[in-house]
């Protein structure tokens, strides 16, 4: 590293930062990170007459608190000379035994000799800023820490690998496309194959429209895979609800008791069903009630429903569907709901002569499923988990989570200004005005694309034109 | 006007190397502004000479052609005394691209040019050829000649194709030349390359020339012109010549066979020629190899002038030998009995590529020295005329101790140019577009004057004479939108134009405005039934202007919009001395490429290519740090 590039410029253009980059607390080893001008000058402050590693290969070092200080930790040591490194600048990693103390001394010890403690994110930020990757993949980054299902993994990782990126990309070349047709309509009236017809153009627009619809209808399904679908148990008291959510998260979370008005807040979990992610609410029975607490926590029900991706309507089977139920199932509008008859070991027998007669179906417009559940011999709970997933990520369970999809309200903002724009021209078009102030229109849904992905445009649409054409009077 | 070696001191405030469409305007410009003013150039029967096809004008170059008028140019008024076809090119697409096209009489055109010198006081002429540059501590002094030295605090130079120009007929025969038939210039670009400017080379092409009288037109295809009665002038309405027809031809599979047969002579494929050309102005040869799938290419015929039979060859660029020119037109319908009266070549030439300038057109690294036309990269008359304009009048007022003058790129084509050239340079010979603007519905064919006009007058570019005409036309301009908005027309007065539209009737008076914003609905077609009395002709550009605004009014709003916004990106201002390479925030592509143009914005960086916006967020960063503490980082560069 004696021929190291910050070597040469010793001022600073920007601090160096430094972190722990795994969680603080008891494991076996921990990692610090650092990255910046300064990195490689603190390691060697931290490691007082030992060698240069070389690049990209662990080595042992003893760390001190530098020149004459107190040994910290024997630890292997990796440098990694800019610009082949996660961020595209110097960068050290210390692999340090792991602790509460050890990893804290040695990241104490590079902010004393010069480092910045890192804001969440900046490594990542860094590696955008230095073109080691564009932004959508730099949010799938954090999606893949963050993920908590098979799924939602599967999607971060296909987008880490500029999967998604990539479908913007060919958007935005399909897009520039169009552009070109508009320019050799425009630029060119008096060529060899003649104008460019504007059904030409229009054909190219719809298709350019079609695709982006395509992975705008990602969106819903791809937002919910990052946040997880709000699920909700909801219900009479004593429905059997907080047992349910029990069942599914597979521990005691819930207190359960026979009497009625048993839950009072509302406990939410994440949980994984079939590789989708679900945030499982249970909730407080519905009912009026003069306590207090009880009613406070029926709000906390209330507003959850509002939020509610799905609902699971827990009723004691065979009670019927009384009246006050049935209001409460067609206030939720289109929220889909399963309808789920609870408690069924206690009342077996003949159950399709209980379905809901057609009279009651409006009522009931938004149930989805009706499934017959009981968490005592399980009857039912593993077709409640089949249909979860097909119900909220029919898409994704059909076609995999590796794909294109759109996972952030960014991502789906930026598509969607793309369509409406692209929308806008062609019915501009369509009420004849001229293409020349329609194209107006194109240019918003090209910044929309870039920006999304973090990159300018340049002459490009001119470099098709020529290149599909033979241009020259 | 009075010949230089009177003017016994030799000293002047401007000098303009090269009377070319450049030259011409630079040095008519800074004369208007007030310098005193010298052009130097070999031939002064030849200034304003046009080297390839006499056409001014075509997509976005008309509108450059008008810019230039507007600015106080020669171009526009030379243009409507020469013309001897006009049309008005994208008519169907709507009066926001409309581009207005002429070919012009070849004899005439100059006469026009020199006419347009001449009316200028303070500006003198002088035929000799300049061998280098006078620079005293680093800025520009003047320029040696033949005839000796003359003096100037700052030179424009704009010598065109002739920096070492080179012209190649066939693979063989290759001569050092300007044009055919002229001397290159040599000693003034080798002493610019002395002096460290980047210099680089490009190639273009001329198609032959043809005796009229040997076409048998009746295998062609008749064009005659629009019969507008347009002017490319603002200000002036000058007579317009006797107008003529151009006729179309195509090259077929004869042409193909041809041409392949004798590749290895052409110049340009024999590897004679290094330079790049122009993809948009492709040789034959060119066409025939890069779209081997085209049965054929049209060719257009075009008159070069009143007096003589000779017709332009558009189409059939070329740089193969005399013999095969001759063979392969006379495989072409109505070109089978063709005389060639001149023949087509190639020429490689010189240029500096122009990130070495500011966008004044000074060249960065020699305050005083300005540079304009094709030797900044560019190709064409009219972006040769734009650049040369700014140029002279930046010179006139740099030496006059007044602020610059630059266009912006929601004002201009020329300030699109300018800014492309400067940021994005050019890998081939630049020419305009519409597609390089990014607000086209702005600049406009039908509104330079009024974009442009205003500022010209405060910094001195327009006349006395250009300027009242300017007060006349935005009077009429006034009083045509006011007739829109103000007045209300009866059913019976207007429906039958409606209904001839396509549009449906009105059954109450309505406003003009209104019915204008119908898109099928033209607005002199709504003068006429309204009753209002425009001149056809000397409100035409009024008309437009307004039918545009008025029916596209939410595209224009948007457009103004978002020009605005850049605006404030522009604002915020880039220091010249930041030292890109130790900007470490930034990426190694962006650092290399700001460290070459040196961007005076933010939104100017923004449009280099390789520059990301993650690059602009750290940029703006940077600056804010640097700002705070420059001289650290100044001194630590030492
Ligand atoms: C063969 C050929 C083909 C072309 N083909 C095309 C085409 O297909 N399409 C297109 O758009 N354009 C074409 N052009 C370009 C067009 O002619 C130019 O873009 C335009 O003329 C440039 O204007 P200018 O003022 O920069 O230079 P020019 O018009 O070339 O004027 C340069 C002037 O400088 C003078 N000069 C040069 N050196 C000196 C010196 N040392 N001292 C004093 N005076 C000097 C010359 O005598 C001349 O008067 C072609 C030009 C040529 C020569
Ligand atoms: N046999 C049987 N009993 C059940 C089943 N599910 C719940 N129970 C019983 O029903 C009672 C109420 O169950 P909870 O899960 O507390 O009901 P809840 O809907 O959460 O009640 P609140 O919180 O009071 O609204 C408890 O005594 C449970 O043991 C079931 O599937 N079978
Ligand atoms: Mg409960």
């Amino acid at each position: 590293m004696t021929d190291e590039p910050s070597s040469r410029l010793p001022e600073l253009a920007v601090d160096t930062i430094a972190a722990l980059a795994t969680a603080p607390g008891l494991s076996a080893i921990a990692l610090v990170r650092m990255s910046g001008p300064e990195a490689f000058r603190v390691l060697r402050a931290l490691t007082p007459d030992q060698d240069d590693p070389a690049p990209r290969t662990a080595a042992l070092r003893s760390i001190t608190k530098g020149e004459g200080g107190d040994l910290l930790d024997r630890a292997l040591v990796t440098a990694f000379p800019r610009p082949d490194s996660y961020t595209g600048e110097d960068m050290v990693e210390i692999s340090c035994h792991g602790g509460w103390l050890v990893p804290r001394l040695i990241l104490d010890a590079c902010l004393a000799m010069g480092a910045r403690l890192a804001e969440p994110g900046e490594f990542t930020r860094r590696a955008v800023l230095h073109g080691k990757m564009d932004l959508v993949q730099a949010e799938a980054v954090l999606d893949l820490i963050e993920g908590r299902s098979k799924a939602q993994h599967d999607a971060a990782l296909f987008q880490v690998e500029r999967g998604l990126s990539r479908r913007i990309a060919e958007l935005r070349e399909q897009l520039v496309t169009v552009e070109a047709y508009l320019a050799h309509h425009i630029d060119f009236p008096e060529e060899d194959e003649g104008p460019v017809t504007v059904d030409r153009v229009v054909d190219a627009a719809a298709g350019l429209r079609e695709a982006l619809e395509q992975l705008l209808e990602t969106a819903p399904e791809g937002e919910l895979l990052r946040e997880g679908a709000v699920t909700v148990l909801a219900g009479p008291p004593n429905s059997g609800k907080s047992s349910l959510y029990n069942a599914l998260l597979g521990e005691e979370r819930a207190i359960v008791t026979d009497v009625p008005g048993t839950t009072r807040d509302a406990l939410e979990s994440v949980i994984s069903i079939g590789g989708f992610p679900f945030r499982l609410v249970d909730t407080a029975g519905l009912r009026d009630s003069d306590d207090r607490v009880e009613e406070l926590g029926i709000e906390v029900a209330r507003r959850y429903l509002d939020r509610a991706d799905l609902v699971l309507f827990c009723v004691e089977s065979p009670g019927d569907l009384g009246s006050a139920e049935r209001e409460f199932l067609a206030g939720l509008a289109d929220v889909p709901t399963i309808l789920l008859r609870t408690k069924v070991d206690l009342a077996p027998g003949d159950r399709a002569s209980e379905d809901p007669q057609d009279g009651d179906r409006a009522s009931l417009a938004n149930v989805r499923e009706i499934v017959d559940v009981s968490v005592v011999d399980g009857t039912g709970l593993g077709r409640l988990q089949a249909i979860l997933p097909e119900l909220v990520y029919g898409g994704l369970v059909r076609t995999g989570a590796s794909v294109p999809a759109l996972t952030r309200a960014r991502q789906s903002e930026a598509v969607r200004k793309a369509r409406d724009q692209v929308v806008a021209f062609m019915e501009a078009l369509d009420e004849e005005t001229p293409v020349a102030v329609a194209s107006a229109l194109l240019r918003p849904a090209e910044t929309a694309l870039e920006e999304l992905l973090g990159v300018i445009s340049t002459d490009e649409i001119l470099d098709r034109v020529f290149r599909e054409f033979c241009i020259g009077k | 006007m009075t010949a230089s070696l009177m003017n016994s001191d030799r000293t002047y405030d401007v000098i303009v190397v090269g009377g070319g469409h450049a030259g011409s305007e630079a040095a008519a410009a800074a004369a208007r502004i007030g310098a005193r003013t010298l052009l130097i150039t070999p031939d002064l029967a030849r200034v304003g000479q046009m080297s390839c096809n006499p056409a001014i004008g075509g997509i976005a170059k008309g509108v450059v052609a008008r810019e230039v008028d507007a600015l106080g140019g020669i171009m526009g008024r030379a243009t409507d005394a020469a013309r001897i076809q006009f049309r008005m090119l994208n008519r169907s697409k709507g009066p926001a691209v409309w581009s207005p096209r002429a070919q012009c009489d070849r004899e005439l055109y100059p006469i026009g040019v020199r006419k347009g010198l001449d009316e200028v006081p303070g500006l003198h002429l002088c035929e000799d050829m300049v061998t280098g540059l006078l620079m005293e501590e680093g800025r520009a002094a003047g320029v040696r000649a033949g005839a000796g030295e003359f003096r100037a605090r700052a030179v424009v130079v704009t010598a065109g194709t002739f920096l070492r120009g080179r012209i190649h007929i066939g693979g063989d025969a290759s001569v050092g030349a300007g044009r055919v038939g002229e001397a290159p210039s040599i000693e003034l670009a080798e002493e610019l390359e002395a002096r460290g400017l980047e210099i680089a080379r490009f190639k273009t092409g001329t198609p032959p020339r043809i005796d009229g009288r040997s076409v048998d037109f009746t295998r062609t295809e008749r064009q005659d012109g629009d019969p507008l009665d347009f002017r490319f002038s603002s200000y002036v309405r000058e007579n317009i010549p006797a107008q003529r027809p151009c006729w179309i031809t195509w090259t077929g599979a004869g042409l193909r066979e041809v041409v392949e047969r004798n590749l290895h002579r052409s110049a340009l494929f024999g590897g004679e020629i290094s330079g790049r050309g122009p993809r948009y102005c492709p040789s034959i040869e060119d066409k025939i190899i890069r779209f081997p799938d085209a049965p054929r290419h049209q060719v257009f015929l075009e008159p070069e002038g009143l007096e003589t039979t000779e017709l332009y060859v558009n189409g059939l660029s070329t740089s193969l030998p005399a013999d095969v020119q001759v063979e392969f037109l006379h495989t072409i319908p109505g070109l089978e009995h063709v005389e060639v009266t001149r023949v087509g070549y190639a020429i490689e030439y010189d240029y500096f590529p122009p990130h070495q300038l500011r966008h004044t057109l000074e060249v960065r690294a020699f305050p005083g020295l300005y540079f304009a036309g094709q030797i900044n990269g560019t190709t064409g008359y009219e972006e040769a005329a734009g650049q040369g304009l700014m140029a002279g009048a930046n010179a006139a007022l740099r030496v006059l101790g007044r602020a610059p003058f630059v266009l912006e790129r929601d004002e201009a084509y020329i300030g699109v140019l300018i800014d492309d050239l400067i940021t994005k340079g050019t890998d081939e010979p630049y020419r305009l577009f519409t597609s390089r603007a990014e607000f086209r519905l702005l600049l406009r064919q039908d509104n330079t004057s009024r974009r442009l006009g205003p500022r010209a007058r405060e910094i001195g570019l327009l006349t006395e004479m250009q300027s009242e005409a300017l007060g006349t036309l935005e009077e009429r301009e006034a009083r045509v939108r006011r007739w829109f908005v103000e007045t209300m027309i009866q059913p019976a007065d207007v429906n039958p134009l409606l209904q001839e539209c396509g549009s449906s009737a009105i059954r109450q008076s309505v406003r003009a405005s209104q019915l204008l914003k119908r898109p099928e609905v033209p607005a002199s077609g709504l003068a006429n039934a309204g009753g209002a009395k425009f001149h056809p002709a000397t409100d035409a550009d009024a008309l437009a202007a307004v039918e545009i605004e008025i029916k596209y009014e939410g595209y224009v709003r948007r457009e103004a919009e978002r020009a605005k916004n850049l605006r404030k990106q522009a604002e915020f201002e880039l220091p010249q001395e930041l030292p890109y390479e130790e900007l470490l925030s930034l990426s190694f592509e962006a650092r290399e490429k700001l460290a070459r143009v040196r961007p005076s914005s933010l939104a100017q960086a923004g449009r280099i290519p390789g520059v990301s916006p993650a690059d602009l967020q750290s940029l703006i960063l940077e600056v804010r740090r640097w700002r705070r503490n420059p001289p650290m980082t100044a001194a630590a560069k030492k």
